[in-house]
């Protein structure tokens, strides 16, 4: 709100992937760092709030999370365009959900601003006895699509709270590059202004 | 009692030295000293003592006045009296001031002069106090004092939000250690501080039979009286809050209620790596609010808003909605009917609390009591055991009273849910149920016995994958949901290790078969969320499916892919606002919030996350009623707007606060209050449209007025091409500010489609039309503007599609063209089995059914544009 704000930047992040591989329960873990095994299905959109630090910067990080299933795509593509980091995730033990990336990822092309930052994640890795995709093929479609890939576990904590913050530096990376390039040009700084950024991830949703 | 009338009140001083009444006694003659005044209306008052001085406790009494004096008798002395009531000091100052006496009396003043009369009375002459702290019903703490004559005065108001020295004394408290949640409350409020001043100098000791009596001086006698162990007081306030004035049980208990509420919010976790200086440390936030908000429970809360007004505000609505069911258990809450049109003007925020003659929604206590399996047995032919009273005062009944838990419900929400019909008799019932069951056993078997196709038909496999993992997510706390006591049947599923229950595997059944019998739909997320109260309550997976199936009829339509029912309900939930409380949607305007998106879970489930389960088993058979409309979840949602609109108006500025608040109220609405005001906002929302077309000489639908109709096309949301950009965003934007003129000029609300559908009591279907015949003219022979119109068509229809396309004569459709054609519809619609007829030349029809509601001309319109667009 303003008048009292506690960041110096805002990144909107949207999780993204097909239903069931454990979004819900990634933001859970990063955002309040808990973790419930029969967690409810996602209707409809919410989000939720962390601050963190990078570079003695404060970056609060609203996290939107959406259904999964395709039939409500219709809405969770208005969310695209609001989001500066989007995390596609798939389940390690659902072979489905790790082919259904590249229809998400062309979703994102289509429906995001240009120059998004995007993360895969393979969840449920701590599943070993489970697992159908290996981590050198999450890897291998990463590279295909130019982005970041990590494994992480909601369940046992790894490397989600990494994947949260990999994606905001490198977004805070892009913000802080695109001012510089800007005030290089002569060009009036754009720096994300917090207080002027007035939600807009959902003002028009669709 | 008004502000400035509000009379302070004194209490003695704390104590004197000897000397110190020397001095004043020679000094001030005539005069009182006030010595010192430590809780703003508790001002204490010293009397010119008695000649023999004021050594023993007993003698200080004498000399000591309690007193009440108003505001505005104090005169000059006023400003005297505030700045010592503002010393902040623990011991007595050394400074005296003189003030005018008060008049001494030992008896109550009569009662009638409430507010302005004045009275000081010598503490020896005080036999006990009643000391009733703040609590639900009374917001002012008061204090009562009993003198030893047998006399009451009587009750002295503490209004603490008005006196310096009380709220400087909390901050104080605040400042040492503030937890408004600790054990007992410990609220601070004046009538402790008179306590802790009287204490200091007489015996003040507390009744063990009558919590709330505090005896004065109290002989021997009064102490075995009044409880054999009286306790002294102790510090109030200052040590456990027991030992004082404490909270009455109930008040505690609601305090605590309170914290739960909180507690609920905010999802406590052990999370506290978050950085929230700024707002604790902005001078703009009371003292108390950072001091609570440093309180790591309420740290997560906080950051997720970064509001601590926002946090406040959502803390109050937790209190007005406890004080509220309290004051629902006798159904006294009544809504005020109001001229229908003036509310046009004004917002509907304000609901009043009355006893009214025009009450329609005040009912007997009998009519909301639950029926009873013996009522409803009651109501039928026990012959034919055909219903003997009407389907619709069944109907009303089961609207306000609900269904009794157990087997009544086992009953009656089979002919809710259509699976009974109101006119059948009872062989019918028997005979439809067996036949019903046959069914059931067939269509499950259609997909059970169909090995292929659950080896290999992607599609059912990936359906059946979703289905069970939201059956194990889906009300696992309920007990018959809960834990997992089989193993489970597939060694492939992923929930093998973990096991099932029968119940799950129930459910699971169920959703498949139903998969199988509403193919074009399938199953959708939030069924399962609809199924399992139907089945938790049959316990009859037969009947739990066909009940099912009944309920689906009316919420098929939230689940289509186009989301064309979805944005209807929420274009209607717009124009309902918009009507109802102009003020709260200019809000939602200016805060982006009129797509109404915030609502989206609310209306697909039916509130079945916003309430707890038995509150949802409630709010289900009133609304499955259609008692007073079929859409009466509308009315629910705007009931619930409304009791927010304050928080949502004051302190929400954005979308995503909106949808974050609205999402958070997830279990803590309050279901009977929110029924009787959705039921009140109906009637005032009928009233509405009634008065709006008597003034302007409506039509009713049917006999359709040529500018009626045109308005209805202009407003028509049915008109948008589904899956057009913006196709969720409610298309309100024709109705705004476009009010209708009436018959006499004045300045009419205008009743949109969508809200008169509001008014009807039919479930409104899934749409489902059998295809339609485009023709396209004047499009050339050109292949490749067939087939950019065939994408747009692709995009547009659901699996529920009859589609035939006219091609011009002239065109050619080779077989290549036709194998294009047939691989892009299989990549819109992988497992789509669909019938190709390239049946004349120059024409071709993808056969399945539809469920859109286009209008031809907007399909015309906008494939236009996708033509010009390509050239």
């Amino acid at each position: 709100m303003a008048g009292s704000r506690n960041y110096d930047f805002l990144i909107k992040l949207l999780l993204i992937g097909d239903s069931g591989v454990g979004k819900s329960c990634c933001l859970l873990r990063f955002s309040e760092d808990s973790f419930t095994p029969s967690f409810i299905t996602t209707i409809g959109i919410d989000f939720k709030i962390r601050t963190i630090e990078l570079d003695g910067k404060r970056v609060k990080l609203q996290i939107w999370d959406t259904a999964g299933q395709e039939r409500f795509r219709t809405i969770t593509t208005a969310y695209y365009r609001g989001a500066m980091g989007i995390l596609l995730v798939y389940d390690v033990t659902d072979e489905r959900s790790f082919n259904n990336i590249r229809t998400w990822f062309s979703n994102v092309e289509q429906h995001a601003t240009e120059g998004v930052n995007k993360i895969l994640i393979g969840n449920k890795c701590d599943w070993e006895e489970k697992r159908v995709v290996s981590t050198e093929r999450g890897q291998q479609l990463a590279d295909e699509l130019g982005i970041p890939f990590m494994e992480v576990s909601a369940k046992s904590n790894i490397n989600v709270e990494k994947a949260f913050f990999s994606l905001a530096t490198d977004i805070k990376k892009r913000i802080m590059d695109t001012a510089r390039a800007e005030e290089k040009a002569g060009g009036q700084s754009s720096v994300v202004d917090p207080s002027r950024d007035n939600g807009n991830m959902g003002g028009k949703c669709c | 009692m008004s502000s400035s009338k509000l009379p302070r009140k004194f209490t003695p001083p704390s104590s004197p030295t000897a000397s110190y009444y020397d001095i004043s006694d020679d000094d001030e003659n005539g005069y009182s000293t006030i010595t010192n005044t430590r809780t703003g209306r508790a001002l204490v008052q010293q009397k010119p003592p008695p000649s023999d001085g004021p050594s023993t406790p007993p003698a200080v009494a004498t000399t000591l006045l309690l007193a009440w004096l108003p505001e505005s008798a104090l005169g000059d002395a006023y400003d005297t009296y505030v700045k010592v009531d503002l010393i902040d000091a623990e011991t007595p100052p050394r400074q005296s001031y003189l003030v005018p006496p008060p008049p001494a009396t030992v008896y109550a003043p009569g009662t009638s002069c409430v507010g302005n009369y004045a009275f000081a009375v010598p503490v020896s002459e005080i036999y006990s106090l009643l000391i009733r702290p703040p609590n639900l019903g009374w917001w002012w703490g008061s204090v009562v004092i009993n003198t030893r004559a047998g006399d009451s005065f009587p009750a002295l108001f503490f209004h603490d939000s008005e006196c310096a020295s009380t709220i400087a004394q909390s901050k104080k408290r605040v400042r040492a250690s503030f937890d408004p949640f600790g054990e007992g409350g410990g609220l601070f409020w004046g009538g402790d501080e008179v306590l802790r001043w009287l204490r200091r100098y007489v015996r003040v000791e507390k009744s063990e039979v009558e919590p709330s009596v505090y005896l004065v001086e109290p002989s021997q006698e009064d102490l075995l009286s009044f409880g054999s162990k009286p306790t002294i007081v102790g510090h109030v306030g200052e040590s456990s809050a027991s030992g004082g004035a404490g909270m009455d049980p109930l008040t505690k208990m609601f305090k605590e209620a309170r914290w739960g509420f909180l507690e609920k919010v905010s999802r406590v976790t052990r999370f506290t790596r978050r950085t929230a200086e700024d707002i604790l440390d902005s001078p703009k936030v009371p003292l108390q609010v950072r001091r609570l908000l440093k309180n790591p429970d309420v740290v997560n809360l906080q950051d997720e808003f970064d509001s601590a007004r926002l946090y406040l505000a959502r803390w109050a609505m937790g209190i007005a909605e406890q004080s509220e069911r309290e004051r629902q258990q006798d159904h006294q809450v009544v809504w005020a009917s109001r001229d229908a049109l003036e509310l046009v003007d004004s917002a509907v925020g304000e609901f009043e609390i009355l006893d009214l003659e025009s009450g329609s929604t005040k009912l007997d206590s009998d009519k909301r009591k639950p029926v009873s399996l013996e009522e409803w047995n009651r109501w039928f032919d026990p012959k034919t055991g055909k219903l003997a009273i009407t389907a619709n005062e069944a109907k009303e009944r089961i609207f306000h009273g609900g269904v009794e838990p157990g087997a009544a419900r086992k009953e009656v929400w089979l002919w809710l849910l259509d699976v009974y019909p109101w006119d059948s008799t009872k062989d019918e019932r028997i005979a439809l149920m067996n036949s019903k069951r046959d069914e059931y056993v067939r269509l499950k078997g259609k997909w059970w016995d169909d090995l292929d196709r659950r080896n290999n038909d992607e599609y059912w496999r990936d359906q059946k994958n979703r289905i069970e993992k939201d059956v194990h997510r889906t009300d696992r706390g309920v007990p018959i949901f809960a834990g997992e006591d089989i193993p489970h049947p597939d060694p492939d599923s992923p929930f093998a290790e973990t096991g099932t229950n029968v119940h799950l595997e129930q459910m699971k059944d169920m959703l498949l078969t139903y998969n199988e019998y509403n193919t074009d739909l399938g199953y959708v997320q939030g069924m399962s969320d609809l199924l399992a109260p139907i089945y938790a309550v049959l316990q009859d997976d037969a009947a739990a499916f066909w009940a099912f199936v009944g309920f689906m009829e009316r919420m098929e339509r939230n689940f289509l892919r186009d989301q064309t029912g979805m944005r209807a309900q929420l274009v209607a939930l717009d124009h309902l606002v918009q009507l109802m409380d102009p003020k709260l949607y200019a809000h939602l305007e200016s805060a982006d919030s009129t797509n109404f998106f915030f609502f989206f879970r609310m209306l697909l489930v039916w509130y079945k996350r916003e309430f707890k389960w038995d509150d949802v088993l409630r709010l289900w058979e009133t609304m499955w009623t259609n008692f007073l409309s079929s859409q009466f979840h509308l009315f629910i949602a705007l009931a619930i707007l409304e009791r927010h609109r304050d928080v949502i108006m004051d302190h929400l500025k954005q979308f995503d606060e909106v949808l974050k608040y609205i999402n958070e109220l997830s279990t803590t609405i309050e279901l009977s209050s929110t029924r009787v005001r959705a039921e009140a906002l109906f009637y005032k929302f009928q009233r509405t449209v009634e008065a709006a077309d008597r003034k302007s000489g409506f039509v009713a639908p049917g006999e359709g007025s040529s500018t009626m109709r045109r308005r209805r096309t202009e407003n028509a949301c049915e008109g948008d091409p589904p899956n057009s950009p913006g196709a969720l965003t409610p298309r309100a934007v024709a109705n705004k500010g476009k009010n209708i003129e009436g018959r006499n000029g004045e300045i009419l609300p205008n009743i949109s489609p969508e809200l008169r559908t509001l008014l009807n009591r039919d479930i409104i279907r899934a749409k489902v039309r059998l295809g339609w015949v485009m023709k396209i003219y004047g499009c050339s022979s050109n292949m490749d503007e067939i087939i950019v119109f065939f994408l747009f068509l692709l995009r547009s229809i659901t699996r529920k599609a009859v589609l035939v396309m006219i091609v011009h004569k002239a065109t050619r459709v080779t077989p290549s063209h036709l194998g294009l054609l047939e691989a892009l519809y299989y990549a819109t619609f992988p497992f789509n089995k669909c019938h190709w007829y390239p049946d004349t030349p120059g024409s071709l029809r993808v056969c399945t059914p539809t469920t859109h509601t286009s209008t031809t001309d907007d399909w015309v319109a906008e494939f236009s544009k996708d033509i010009a667009r390509v050239r």
